[in-house]
């Protein structure tokens, strides 16, 4: 059923090289993309001083923290100190690590010893992820859309959407998937229509 | 070509960025704008009424406005204009919307580091209004497997709105929830002949690993 399952960002906003933040179970999570295309997830404190992981940068099969420059293989371990370079890093310095996976094009992150495997969407493309203060039912009074297991399914103007949504405290992120036909553009320009309608009625 | 600048403002390094890139070399004067002031003293606004900068002077030519120097940068090194009436029109487009980044972002900016008496709550608000609005245009640009603001390549309009956008997190916008801005701001800050300004890096990826230094 893939409930164990969040969605954290979209693929093609992560090509090979990238870290980038997202928000899981209102946990800070640096998500990240080496050279030859793994993908880890790991909590956005650099285990040195907290600097955030997301800001760091990727080398190779390794990312760097932008702060002091320590180096963490994809296994989390901190593998080389700059200040030290002949020391090697205990196996404590360890960055937190999370299961992460992709699926149809969508990045998630699921519980330590999730068994299930994370929703499929057939015949959907990912369209883009936007976020917003409105909460999910300003967001399904907005759209029009119907409530599906992992947010709001239905179709528009532009051709089929769905939206998954990841709630946290500050924020609602909308991943938004277009059906195989629809229009991307004018898709992408509902969906700023749909945020602003439902952040009006939040602020009113 | 001599450039009156200070290093911390986002609009002179649009125009040291602007000249590194097309290979036009500076003759940089610091002038004083914090905590001196010197922007608005008398001998300074003998030079620019206005008391502000940059300012550019080139022989005869005097530029007060940081679109302008752009202007004259790519003009005379060829390129990076948008060809073409709607290329040529969505640049001024850009350039128009670099000045609301300014008052928005670059306000809350200075709010945040110099202490401007601006409503922080109204100028971020505005802020996140205009990432909006690049955001969905740059994703746009993506669909169509494009990465810059006008047609194939940067242009002024990626220059004219790059530094605020990129400086944002300094009054206090994040630009966490903006993956296509996040890959625009890769895109130029991996442009032959980028240089940097403090709080803007070149892709660490391109440098050389520290202890190879
Ligand atoms: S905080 Fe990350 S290396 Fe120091």
């Amino acid at each position: 059923m893939g409930t164990e399952w969040v969605a954290v960002g979209l693929s093609r906003d992560l090509p090979a090289g990238v870290a980038m933040p997202a928000l899981w179970q209102g946990r800070e999570l640096a998500v990240w993309r080496s050279a030859s295309g793994k993908l880890s997830a790991w909590n956005d404190r650099c285990p040195h001083r907290g600097m955030r992981l997301s800001h760091g940068f990727v080398r190779g099969e390794t990312l760097a923290c932008i702060y002091h420059g320590w180096v963490y293989g994809t296994s989390g371990s901190c593998i080389h100190i700059p200040a030290h370079p002949d020391l090697v890093p205990p196996a404590t310095i360890k960055a937190e690590t999370f299961l992460c996976v992709e699926a149809g094009g969508v990045i998630w992150v699921g519980a330590a010893g999730a068994t299930d495997t994370p929703p499929e969407f057939a015949g959907y493309v990912p369209l883009r992820s936007v976020a917003t203060q409105a909460d999910a039912a300003a967001l399904a009074q907005a759209s029009g859309l119907e409530q599906a297991a992992q947010g709001l399914l239905g179709s528009t103007a532009a051709g089929g959407v769905c939206l998954i949504l990841s709630t946290s405290q500050t924020k609602t992120t909308i991943h938004a998937l277009a059906a195989k036909e629809a229009d991307r553009v004018a898709l992408s320009r509902w969906l700023d229509g749909v945020v602003r309608r439902a952040e009006e009625r939040v602020l009113a | 070509m001599i450039l009156y600048d200070y290093v911390l403002s986002a609009s002179c390094y649009k125009v040291r960025l602007m000249a590194a890139l097309v290979g036009e070399r500076l003759d940089l004067q610091a002038v004083d704008f914090h905590p001196g002031r010197e922007h608005k003293s008398a001998s300074f606004r003998d030079l620019n009424p206005a008391g502000t900068l940059p300012v550019l002077v080139d022989g005869d030519l005097l530029l007060t406005e940081s679109t302008a120097m752009l202007v004259y940068l790519a003009t005379k090194a060829g390129g990076w204009m948008g060809s073409g009436a709607v290329n040529a029109a969505q640049v001024q487009g850009w350039l128009a919307f670099s000045a609301r980044l300014g008052a928005s972002l670059g306000m809350a900016r200075l709010h945040d580091m110099l202490h401007y008496p601006v409503d922080i709550a109204a100028v971020r608000r505005a802020g996140v209004d205009c990432l909006r609005e690049l955001e969905s245009h740059l994703t746009e640009a993506r669909f169509a497997g494009r990465i810059f603001l006008v047609g194939d390549g940067p242009t002024i309009a990626d220059i004219a709105c790059f530094p605020n956008v990129a400086l944002a997190p300094d009054g206090g916008v994040a630009l966490d929830d903006y993956p296509s801005i996040r890959l625009w701001m890769r895109a130029i800050r991996s442009l032959e002949r980028f240089i940097e300004m403090p709080g803007i890096h070149r892709l660490h990826e391109l440098k050389p690993a520290p202890e190879a230094v």
